[in-house]
C-alpha cells in the first residue's frame, strides 16, 4: 500500500530530510518533508532523483562484469584478500557511508591490517570554528568559494536569507551564476575574494582548487576572528572525517600507487580522483549500484542503498542525524557484507 | 443545500476527533462498509507539527488519524493522480486538495466515481517551522509543549498539555511575516463545495461538526453513516447557519484585501534571478500532470541558461496551466531558492476568472475553457 | 538604432502569409524588420513560441490568422484567440510591454491591411525601443 516515510537526503553534506514515498513494497517518488528544520520541505533535483539510487540497483554480484552467484563473489573476494600481503590491500572509505558503516569499514581494515584511504573533496585540514546554518542566515558580512546556491541550493537560501537581513556577499564563482546574482561582489580570484573578509565573517566553500588554497583560507579565517563551513559533496563526509582522517589527493594517489587490491565501499573513487586504475590488480567494489568505478571492477558486490537500511549522518555543520530505513530489503546490508567476508578469513 | 450538524456515535472517536469525529466516524463507516479500498489522510510524524499522508485501509488504525492539522500544508491531488488512481479511496481535503481534485477529473486523470471526498472548512495553513517559530517567540512557550492547535475567531490558538490555551491574533503574527503561507493569506475559497460534505467548526455548537451536504453522495455518506449507528445528527438553528456565513465572509473579504495588496507587486518581482532551474514547482504542481512530455524540457528550451529567463521558463508553464492554479502554494513551499512562485500563478489565474468567469477547481465547467473546441472568443 | 528592430511574424498558411504575399506582389513598403515564419494555421501556434522569440531577442511578435469565421481548420483561430489574450496576460508580468505583442485578422487578399498592420506595429515599436530582459 501507499506509504510516506521520512529520510536524510544522501546527494550532499547539507543534510536535508525527504519523504520518500513507496507503494506495494517499491520505492516510486518523493515527497516534501516540510517539518524537518534544515530545508523545511525544499528538495533540489538531485535530492529528489536520489531515490533512482533504489530504482537502479544492481540486481546481482558480478565477476569480470559477468552476473554470479552472490556467495560466489563472497568466496572471491576472500580468496584475494587471503591471497595478497595485507600492506598491499587498501580499503577505499567513503563519505557516502553511514557513521555506523564506518565504524565497521575501520574496524575491518583495521584488524586485518589493510591500508585505509578517505578522500574528502580535498578538504584535508580543516581549521577553526564551523559555522552553524543559523549562523549563515544571521552572519553580516559572507564569503563564498565555489556556485553554493547552484550546488547545495538548500543552504544557498539560508544565504539569500542572510543577505535579505543585509548581509554583504562576496563570491569567487567560475561563471555568472545564481551565486553570482545574489552577490554584492564577484571577485575575480581566490585572493581578492579572501580581501573581503572582516571580523567575525563567515566563509563558505564547497570546491577549493588546492591544499594550498585551503591554508590560505583556514589562515585568514582564523586570523580575522572568522568561522568557515565547508560543504563536502557527500553526505557524510564530516562524520567520516571524525573516524578516519581524510587523505589529500596526492596521499590517495600513492595509496593507489601502493596497492595491488583495492576494496572500494560506497565510492565512486575513479570519478574524483585521476589515476590509471588498470595497474591496480584487483578492484572489489561494494556498491547499491554500478558508477564508474565498479565498471573497471573485477569484483562487485552489491550492497543495500541508504533507503533500506537505519543509520546516521553528519552533516556539513557538524549535526548528527539519524534516518529509519524506509522501505524493507532482501538484500545484505554493507555491515553485514563485511561481516560475511570477515567470516571467511 | 442542505445542512446538518453532526457527531460521532462512537465514544473513542469522539474523543479523539475535532468537533465530534464526525469525518473520522464516516470514514469508518466508508471502511467497515468495504465502500472504499482505502482513506486518505494525515497521521502525526515526528509531532504534531507533522502532518502526514497516511492511507489508511483498516478502521482500526483510524484513530490515530482523528483531530486536524493547521501545520500540515499537505496536497492530495497529485498523490492520487500518481499513486492512487486506481483504487476506491475516501479523502479528507481542504479546499485548494478539493479544487485540485477537480481539476484533475477534469483532466481525466482522477475517476470520479472512484473517490469519496470529505471536505474541511479551512482558514488557512501554517507551515511547520514558522509554525514552531512563531510559538517561540510570540507566546513564549515550548513548541514542543504544545498538544493541539486551532483557528478560531481570527487567532492562532494553541493548547498546552494542562488544558490551558493561548492565543494570538493571525493579523498581528502575519504582520511579522509569520501566521499562514502566503498563498492561505489569499485564498478566497474557505469551504470546499466540490467536494460530497463540506465540515467544520464554524456555526457549530461545541461538539458538533457543521456539515454542509453538497451533492448526492454528500446525502448517501451521513444517512450511510447514521445507519451503521456511527454518527448522530440535529438540524443547525437559522443562527448556526448565518453564523458560519459570516465567518466566510470575513474571512474572504480579508483575502480580497490580501489579494489587492500584493498582486500588483508581482510584475516588479527580483527573486527570478536565483532560480536554479530544479523543476520542484513543476513538478510538486498538482495541476501539471504531463512532466514525463513537458515543453520545458524540450531540446529547444532545456539549453537556456541557469537562472533561466522567466518569460521562457515560468511563461510555458504560465501558459498551460495557470488559468487552473489553485492557488495551493506548493510550488512556493517546495522553491529551494524561496522564489513565490505562487503568486504570479494566482494572480493570472484571477486575471483569468475575471475575464471568463472560470474559477479553477470551482466552477462547473466540463473542461478548463482554454482546451475547449468552442467556437468562442474571450 | 530602430532599424536592427526584430520582429518575428508568425502567419498562417491560408491568409496572412497570403496577405504578405499581396503585398509583396503589389510592391507595397513595409518595414523589413519582420521575419516570418509561415504556420499552417495560427491555432497551430502556442505561446511557448512567443516567449521563445522573446527570450531569443526579438523586440515585439506578430501574429497574423484568418478572420474570424474563415479558419480553414474550421476553429483554429478561436483557439488562438484565447492563447493570445493569455499571452498578453503573461509578458507585462515579466516586464514586457503589452505592445510587443500583437494579432491581427488579415486574409489573402488584404494586402493592404498588411502593410498597414506592419507600419503600425514598426512605429509602436519603435517608441518602445529594443527590449532587454532580466
Amino acid at each position: 500500500m501507499l506509504e510516506i516515510k521520512h529520510t536524510l537526503c544522501p546527494s550532499c553534506s547539507v543534510g536535508c530530510g525527504i519523504n520518500v514515498v513507496s507503494y506495494n513494497g517499491e520505492v516510486v517518488g518523493t515527497n516534501s518533508y516540510k517539518r524537518h528544520p534544515i530545508n523545511e520541505g525544499k528538495n533540489c533535483l538531485n535530492g529528489r532523483n536520489s531515490i533512482d539510487m533504489y530504482k537502479n540497483k544492481l540486481k546481482n554480484a558480478k565477476i569480470s562484469n559477468s552476473d554470479v552467484d552472490f556467495e560466489k563473489a563472497i568466496d572471491e573476494v576472500s580468496n584475494i584478500l587471503k591471497s595478497n600481503e595485507p600492506e598491499k590491500i587498501s580499503v577505499i572509505c567513503s563519505g557516502n557511508n553511514s557513521i555506523e558503516e564506518v565504524n565497521k569499514i575501520k574496524e575491518f581494515a583495521d584488524s586485518n591490517g589493510y591500508n585505509i584511504g578517505f578522500y574528502a573533496d580535498n578538504f584535508v585540514n580543516i581549521a577553526g570554528d564551523v559555522a552553524s546554518y543559523d549562523e549563515v542566515e544571521n552572519a553580516s558580512n559572507i564569503i563564498l568559494i565555489g556556485d553554493i546556491l547552484y550546488e547545495n541550493p538548500l543552504l544557498g537560501r539560508k544565504i539569500v536569507h542572510a543577505k535579505d537581513n543585509g548581509a554583504n556577499v562576496y563570491s569567487f564563482v567560475e561563471n555568472a551564476s545564481v551565486t553570482a546574482n545574489i552577490s554584492n561582489e564577484v571577485c575575480g580570484s581566490l585572493d581578492d575574494v579572501l580581501d573581503k573578509i572582516e571580523d567575525s565573517s563567515l566563509v563558505i566553500y564547497n570546491h577549493v582548487e588546492s591544499s594550498d588554497d585551503l591554508d590560505k583560507i583556514n589562515d585568514i579565517t582564523v586570523k580575522n576572528n572568522s568561522k568557515l563551513l565547508a560543504v563536502f559533496s557527500k553526505c557524510n563526509s564530516k562524520g567520516t572525517a571524525n573516524i578516519i582522517t581524510p587523505s589529500s589527493k596526492e596521499e590517495m594517489v600513492d595509496l593507489l600507487n601502493n596497492s595491488d587490491v583495492l576494496l572500494v565501499f560506497r565510492d565512486d573513487i575513479k570519478s574524483e580522483i585521476d589515476f590509471d586504475y588498470g595497474k591496480i590488480k584487483n578492484i572489489i567494489s561494494f556498491t547499491p549500484c554500478s558508477n564508474s568505478t565498479s565498471d573497471v571492477s573485477q569484483i562487485v558486490i552489491p550492497i543495500s542503498s541508504w533507503l533500506e537500511n537505519d543509520g546516521s549522518f553528519v552533516n556539513a555543520m557538524g549535526l548528527t542525524q539519524e534516518f529509519k530505513a524506509v522501505i524493507d530489503s532482501d538484500d545484505l546490508s554493507e555491515i553485514e557484507v563485511i561481516e560475511k567476508i570477515q567470516d571467511k578469513l | 443545500m442542505t445542512y446538518v450538524l453532526a457527531k460521532s456515535k462512537n465514544s473513542e472517536i469522539h474523543e479523539a476527533g475535532e468537533c465530534g469525529g464526525a469525518v473520522t466516524s464516516i470514514f469508518k463507516y466508508l471502511l467497515d462498509e468495504n465502500l472504499v479500498d482505502g482513506v486518505l489522510t494525515l497521521s502525526p510524524g515526528d509531532d504534531i507539527y507533522d502532518g502526514v499522508p497516511t492511507f489508511i485501509a483498516d478502521s482500526e488504525d483510524l484513530i490515530s488519524t482523528a483531530g486536524s492539522y493547521h501545520c500540515a500544508p499537505t496536497m492530495f491531488g497529485d498523490l492520487i493522480q500518481k499513486y492512487l488512481s486506481d483504487k476506491k479511496i475516501a479523502v479528507a481535503v481542504k479546499p485548494c486538495d478539493m479544487r485540485s481534485i477537480d481539476e484533475l477529473i477534469k483532466r481525466h486523470k482522477i475517476n470520479p466515481e472512484n473517490i469519496y471526498t470529505v471536505g474541511l472548512n479551512c482558514g488557512g495553513t501554517v507551515s511547520p517551522i514558522t509554525g514552531r517559530k512563531m510559538i517561540d517567540l510570540f507566546y513564549e512557550i515550548d513548541p514542543d509543549d504544545v498538544v493541539s492547535e486551532e483557528i478560531d475567531k481570527g487567532q492562532f490558538i494553541v493548547e498546552l498539555k494542562d488544558g490551558s490555551k493561548k492565543g494570538v491574533k493571525i493579523h498581528d503574527l502575519e504582520q511579522e511575516g509569520y501566521g499562514r503561507r502566503n498563498n492561505c493569506q489569499r485564498c478566497d475559497i474557505k469551504i470546499p463545495r466540490k467536494a460530497n460534505i463540506a465540515c467544520g467548526n464554524w456555526g457549530a455548537s461545541e461538539g458538533w461538526t457543521f456539515v454542509e451536504i453538497n451533492d448526492e453522495k454528500g446525502e448517501e455518506l451521513i444517512k450511510g453513516a447514521q445507519k451503521a449507528g456511527l454518527l448522530e445528527t440535529k438540524s443547525p438553528s437559522q443562527d448556526a447557519i448565518d453564523a458560519r456565513s459570516k465567518v466566510e465572509g470575513i474571512m474572504i473579504k480579508l483575502s480580497k484585501k490580501t489579494q489587492d495588496a500584493i498582486y500588483d507587486k508581482v510584475n516588479a518581482m527580483e527573486e527570478w534571478n536565483r532560480c536554479i532551474r530544479c523543476y520542484a514547482c513543476r513538478d510538486v504542481c498538482p495541476i501539471c500532470w504531463c512532466h514525463e512530455n513537458c515543453e520545458i524540457n524540450k531540446s529547444y528550451f532545456d539549453e537556456s541558461q541557469i537562472p533561466p529567463k522567466p518569460i521562457a521558463f515560468q511563461g510555458i508553464r504560465l501558459s498551460h496551466m495557470s488559468f487552473s492554479c489553485i492557488d495551493c502554494g506548493q510550488c512556493d513551499d517546495v522553491c529551494p531558492m524561496d522564489i513565490p512562485v505562487s503568486l504570479i500563478f494566482d494572480k493570472l489565474q484571477k486575471k483569468y476568472s475575471n475575464r471568463t468567469g472560470y474559477i479553477a477547481g470551482v466552477s462547473d465547467d466540463i473542461k478548463p475553457p482554454l482546451y475547449s473546441p468552442a467556437k468562442e472568443e474571450l | 538604432m530602430s532599424e536592427d528592430l526584430k520582429i518575428v511574424g508568425l502567419l498562417c498558411n491560408w491568409c496572412c502569409y497570403g496577405g504578405a504575399d499581396t503585398a509583396g506582389t503589389a510592391r507595397m513598403q513595409y518595414p523589413p524588420n519582420v521575419r516570418i515564419i509561415r504556420v499552417m494555421c495560427s491555432g497551430r501556434i502556442n505561446p511557448s513560441m512567443i516567449f521563445k522569440a522573446f527570450e531569443e531577442g526579438a523586440d515585439g511578435v506578430f501574429v497574423g490568422g484568418c478572420h474570424i469565421g474563415d479558419c480553414h481548420y474550421d476553429a483554429g483561430n478561436y483557439k488562438w484567440s484565447r492563447r493570445a489574450k493569455i499571452v498578453q496576460d503573461i509578458i507585462e508580468e515579466f516586464g514586457i510591454e503589452k505592445d510587443r505583442f500583437r494579432f491581427e485578422w488579415i486574409s489573402a487578399s488584404e494586402g493592404e491591411k498588411f502593410q498597414k498592420t506592419m507600419d503600425e506595429f514598426y512605429k509602436t515599436l519603435q517608441k518602445l525601443g529594443p527590449l532587454t530582459l532580466e
